[in-house]
């Protein structure tokens, strides 16, 4: 997996449906400052991990059980 | 010996008003002038109707539940326990005719036409609402800072935080304003603040009190939850908030089998903290409960899978109002919702299938034990504006750390509750958390009332100037 572009989530928010992120906040996501999200790139890399973990049938949560 | 009006507990409350030693108005009284006195350090309120509360106080004392012949020492119905106490909520919830502002230059002026669920309860109890609490905006942070309103300090210390987003909610209570505030925790919002102000915070089982009425920020993981001065007042808003819940008094620690997890609930944790967390565990020893080591699933990933749903969740709820109102909200909250923007489906649903697995492995764990036990937060409270926090000589940021030990559980839905059970050397309180049993609310609540009543130790009370 290539490493995160500002112009990937720039085209994200010109050619899909999106609300029209201004560059300060898209930049927030390539070079995080504000300290609460700690940036996109280390996001994807844990999701990348996840990704390749076999959940074989196991359905997304919903209401738990009462059993 | 009676402690002072302003921190009694719902319970030592409801005793005195039914005994007729403090009525209902000099109760509001009481609390009115020290919000008052208060407001410009605690920032523990964005809304106040005083006027309202008071007309409510002189209702209740002049009903029939408060006549000489009635018996303070009958006192067992519930829906007693709460008649005449005043609360407050996180500004999150819909009091009919109030602004629902989230903490947020959005919804300034968005007046709820009815009440939550939740306030419907509380009314049908008989408390009484004296206003609506600060947050971090929306309930996105675990620092509560608030650049509108201003962020809520901890009453222990006036410069560091009293943790969020239930800022307000835990300022309130620790600043002696209210009896008992109602929040709501998607990550540890309720437990992690009252943990940093002595107080103590409950969520229940996932879905088990409704959200109705209540600003939504991630549907899979919110829950509302409670903040007050004792576990038994936290049974006491239990039972209110869902009535149907069952009435459970005889319990004991003999037996209960506690389980232990060390490999990331203890690690990186605070010294002392850990500490008063071995202290209490001698305790709950004495008392005949067996503790016994366990393995969590793995934990390295659970933010990254909270992650993945809230911010979806979350942009999904504010698209209603990015279009008209996007340049009111902070800055912060902006980059997270675009953050939401930018998650592919499958991962977001990818993240969900995740929470489910840790549902199904930690239900194989309470398979052997009946509670678990943890510190409620890693660190004591951060100074306001610390972006990160040191323990162990590892950096985290100052909002992570809060809830590290608390937003597994919002993910698994297994009921949770904070209990202070230490003095730091800093002078600020150290906490216990204990996690439940899916639907094991009542129990989890009566050991807990079990256990402050029986271990010993007491929290002194903030020295406010």
């Amino acid at each position: 997996m290539q490493k995160l572009d500002k112009k990937t989530l720039i085209g994200i928010r010109d050619q899909l449906a999106s609300y029209a992120w201004e560059d300060a906040e898209i930049t927030e996501l390539v070079d995080p400052k504000l300290g609460i999200i700690t940036g996109f790139q280390e996001l994807l890399d844990q999701l990348e991990f996840l990704r390749k973990v076999d959940l074989g049938s196991t359905p997304p949560a919903g209401d738990i059980s009462t059993k | 010996m009676n402690t002072p009006l302003a921190f009694a507990p719902i319970t030592e409350l409801s005793r005195r008003l039914r005994a007729g030693d403090v009525s209902t108005t000099q109760l509001i009284d009481v609390y009115a002038e020290r919000i008052e006195r208060y407001a410009d350090i605690s920032k523990a309120f964005i809304s106040l109707d005083l006027e309202a509360a008071r007309r409510k106080a002189e209702m209740a004392d002049n009903s029939a539940n408060y006549s000489p012949n009635y018996s303070p020492d009958n006192n067992t119905d519930n829906q007693l326990a709460l008649k005449g106490i005043p609360y407050a909520c996180k500004d999150l919830f819909d009091v009919a005719g109030m602004v629902t502002t989230g903490g947020s230059r959005v919804l300034q002026d968005a007046v709820a036409e009815h009440d939550a669920d939740t306030i419907q309860a509380m009314n049908q109890a008989g408390a009484i609402c004296l206003g609506k609490n600060n947050l971090h905006e929306f309930a996105y942070g675990a620092t509560g800072e608030n650049v509108l309103y201003g962020t809520a300090p901890n009453p222990y210390d006036h410069s560091r935080l009293a943790g969020g987003s239930s800022s307000g909610s835990a300022a309130a209570l620790g600043f002696g304003l209210c009896a008992a505030t109602l929040g709501t925790d998607t990550g540890g919002s309720v437990r992690a603040p009252a943990a940093l102000c002595g107080l103590v915070g409950f969520k229940p089982t996932f879905g088990r009190i409704s959200t109705a009425g209540v600003l939504p920020y991630s549907w899979t993981l919110d829950h509302v939850g409670t903040l007050t001065r004792s576990a038994a007042d936290a049974a006491i808003l239990f039972k209110a908030l869902l009535p149907g819940a069952r009435d459970i008094s005889n319990v004991d620690l003999q037996g209960q089998v506690i389980g232990i997890p060390r490999e990331f609930f203890f690690a990186r944790c605070d010294s002392e903290i850990l500490d008063s967390i071995d202290a209490l565990m001698v305790f709950l020893r004495s008392a005949g409960a067996e503790l016994t080591p366990i393995s969590m699933p793995s934990m390295e990933h659970t933010r990254t899978v909270s992650l993945t749903v809230q911010m979806p969740e979350a942009l999904s709820f504010h698209n209603r109002y990015l279009e008209e109102r996007g340049h009111l909200y902070s800055q912060d909250f902006r980059a997270g919702l675009a953050l939401g923007q930018c998650l592919l489906a499958e991962q977001y649903i990818r993240a969900k299938r995740f929470i489910e697995r840790y549902r199904r492995e930690m239900d194989a764990i309470f398979a052997d034990v009946d509670l678990i036990l943890t510190p409620a937060t890693p660190v004591i409270a951060p100074p306001i504006g610390a972006v990160e926090v040191s323990v162990d000589g590892s950096s985290e940021a100052a909002g992570n750390a809060i809830t590290r030990y608390t937003s597994f559980f919002n993910m698994t839905g297994h009921p949770a509750i904070t209990l202070p059970c230490g003095m730091h050397s800093a002078g600020l309180p150290v906490s216990a958390q204990f996690i439940g049993k899916h639907y094991a609310d009542e129990q989890l609540l009566a050991l807990a009332s079990r256990i402050e009543a029986a271990y010993d130790f007491t929290l002194p009370l903030p020295e406010l100037s």
